[in-house]
């Protein structure tokens, strides 16, 4: 099923939860809404599930107008960070709920329910009460509640935040790859933009109620519309410097206090069009700066070894900066060294409005 | 040492000072009802149940006679019908005051108060008229809803405090799955406040089991429940006080069941984990 959300807002007396928000979710598509707590994430969520409905805006089911339909009709499944398993029934009844109020016969419940529980491994735990599972037993236990209507429409609401690490790995790739397999289409609310990248087809970030960007994981880290994205997306987040842009005998420069690098043309080609003032924010990932040769000095704040390769915070003149160097590299805080920006990385930022310069 | 000691002592002591006269009470009580011709009105000559005839004697009313028996299942009629009444009621309206969102909710919730302050003594009148016009006057079931109505506005809150414990993800978990509302009341919800209900119904049932200026007033004289009946022993010549407070040990006994077979649901509270989102 396809979801469209058009225009959509929903104000809490003078809280604009969600502002005019416009999104569209495939067919059979995995989709993420990422962004830090209050952001409107849930609150999108529970319009799309029917329980708030929106002040004003649209929502559209394949090309029906959902807005006045109750949650029971929608056909969705849902998973709550809390589970909200029902305690006084047992994983078995838990998971026969739904297709019990839909007045099935004894038979066919028992059949859908086995099936359910074997596709997520939980055929051993059913006659037992939500308080005699463990976490991950419980979540399994909501999922398949969730599944076992054979819903249009899947939403998750932090599933797996309340999951100790481990599981959480393991389970991320188990629903990514539930989700492929059954082509529910899934609407995955979370605040770890680790979730989001890895599971989802698509992110769509959300901060104070308005969308900022939609789209792959990598068009979301490789091309970041504004500053926002960009230091919400990504471990260690992107390096960002207040810069200044100055031409030079015909070539364009960004300038912070301590260093200034060239840039390509084709970064001056599409920026020119834009820039309103020379006054920039310049971004850079950890992983874009080389250690150990270039033309920019610093000094060693730390270095944290991370295994598979090391985390460097450097200071040039008072920035600190992160660097993500190769395994084995080896200073000592407060040694001098050289680093090197590979120019046509750089992301650059309005000052101003904090939308970037390059899309 | 000797200090550290009554140092301890202390509490011990000053809860003694404030259970003393209750402790007296009860056990005069006892005393009274168990013993048999009293010396100086406190210590028994003899044990016996003699005063406790009541339990196979008729007893003299007037002309007519009664039974402790019939009182005390008139009682039981009118405190049960007391409790249900009050445990349906302040079930749907403790639902619909924590889950559903109305123009005047805090109005309402602030008038509970409110009139729970106000004395039932003072609507005696009133209600005496309305139960006439009703054609629920001199009966029971008429006036247990009556003495249901004013336990009603704090029974409200009580189950709205059960019910503001569920975490608004189950409700909409439950919505979700295809439940009405009236389902996730009766389906998901009633079954969690099992504590709640019982609480609530005690609450309904104890205060008719206890009450006395309703029975009085608005019951005729020939419809006897246990307060009545041990007010209009009372009201004799000669008071046999062994035999009264035979009849009050008796009259005791029943909220004491109810509490103790209750109790396993008070106390049996389903846990919930992880957060309920708002």
């Amino acid at each position: 099923m396809r979801v469209f959300l058009d225009r959509v807002s929903k104000h809490f007396g003078a809280v604009k939860a969600v502002d005019e928000l416009s999104l569209e979710i495939g067919d059979k598509e995995f989709l993420a809404l990422l962004g830090p707590s209050g952001c409107g994430k849930t609150t999108t969520l529970l319009i799309i599930a029917g329980f708030y409905r929106p002040t004003t805006g649209l929502v559209f089911f394949d090309d029906r107008v959902v807005n006045d339909l109750p949650p029971r009709e929608r056909n969705i499944g849902m998973v709550f960070q809390s589970y909200a398993l029902y305690p006084h029934m047992t994983a078995f009844d838990n998971i026969a709920f739904p297709l019990r109020l839909r007045k099935k016969r004894k038979k066919e419940i028992e059949k859908k329910v086995k099936a359910v529980a074997s596709l997520l491994h939980i055929e051993e735990i059913l006659q037992r009460r939500p308080g005699e599972l463990s976490g991950g037993q419980q979540q399994r236990v909501a999922l398949a509640r969730a599944l076992v209507k054979e819903p249009s429409l899947l939403l998750l609401d932090e599933p797996l935040s309340n999951l100790d690490a481990k599981l959480r790995i393991m389970m991320r790739a188990e629903l990514k790859r539930l989700q492929k397999d059954l082509g529910i289409t899934t609407i995955f609310v979370t605040h770890d933009q680790i979730e989001a990248m890895t599971m989802a087809d698509r992110v769509a970030v959300l901060e104070r109620g308005r969308l900022q960007q939609v789209g792959s994981p990598e068009e979301l880290y490789n091309m970041p519309i504004n500053l926002f994205v960009a230091g919400f997306i990504g471990t260690p987040p992107m390096n960002c410097l207040a810069a200044v842009l100055e031409e030079v005998e015909g070539k364009v420069f960004v300038r912070t206090g301590h260093f200034s690098l060239p840039l390509p043309d084709s970064v001056v080609r599409k920026i020119r069009s834009r820039l309103t003032s020379s006054a920039v924010i310049m971004g850079i990932r950890p992983e874009d700066i080389t250690i150990g040769q270039g033309e920019i000095e610093g000094e060693i704040y730390i270095v944290e070894p991370l295994g598979k390769d090391t985390l460097v915070t450097v200071d040039i003149g008072g920035e600190i900066i992160k660097i993500i160097a190769p395994p084995g590299f080896k200073a000592n805080p407060r040694e001098h060294i050289r680093l090197g920006f590979s120019v046509e990385k750089i992301h650059l930022f309005d000052k101003e409005t904090g939308k970037s310069l390059l899309i | 040492m000797v200090i550290k000691r009554a140092a301890k002592a202390v509490p011990y002591i000053s809860l003694l000072f404030i259970a003393a006269p209750l402790l007296t009470m009860y056990i005069g009580f006892f005393l009274r009802a168990f013993g048999e011709r009293m010396v100086l009105g406190v210590i028994p000559e003899r044990w016996g149940i003699n005063n406790f005839r009541f339990l196979w004697q008729p007893i003299a009313w007037g002309l007519e006679k009664t039974t402790m028996w019939a009182a005390l299942g008139n009682t039981m009629l009118f405190a049960t019908v007391s409790g249900f009444i009050v445990t349906v009621i302040c079930m749907l309206a403790g639902y619909a005051l924590s889950r559903i969102e109305f123009r005047g909710k805090t109005f309402f919730l602030v008038l509970q108060l409110i009139l729970h302050a106000v004395p039932g003594q003072i609507l005696l009148i009133a209600i005496f008229f309305l139960l006439l016009y009703m054609g629920l006057l001199h009966q029971i079931p008429g006036v247990a809803l009556a003495r249901a109505a004013l336990e009603i506005p704090l029974g409200i809150w009580m189950a709205k405090g059960f019910f503001d414990g569920i975490p608004w993800d189950v409700e909409r978990a439950a919505m979700i799955d295809g439940c009405t509302r009236f389902q996730v009341w009766y389906r998901i919800f009633l079954p969690l406040v099992k504590p709640g209900i019982a609480a609530v119904f005690i609450w309904g049932f104890l205060f008719a089991w206890h009450d006395f200026i309703y029975v009085y007033t608005l019951l005729p004289g020939t419809i006897k429940l246990m307060s009545t009946l041990i007010q209009s022993l009372l009201a004799t010549e000669v008071i046999d006080y062994g035999y009264l407070a035979a009849m009050s040990l008796v009259y005791s006994i029943p909220p004491l069941v109810l509490f103790v077979f209750l109790q396993r649901a008070l106390l049996k509270v389903p846990i919930f984990g992880g957060k309920g989102a708002a």
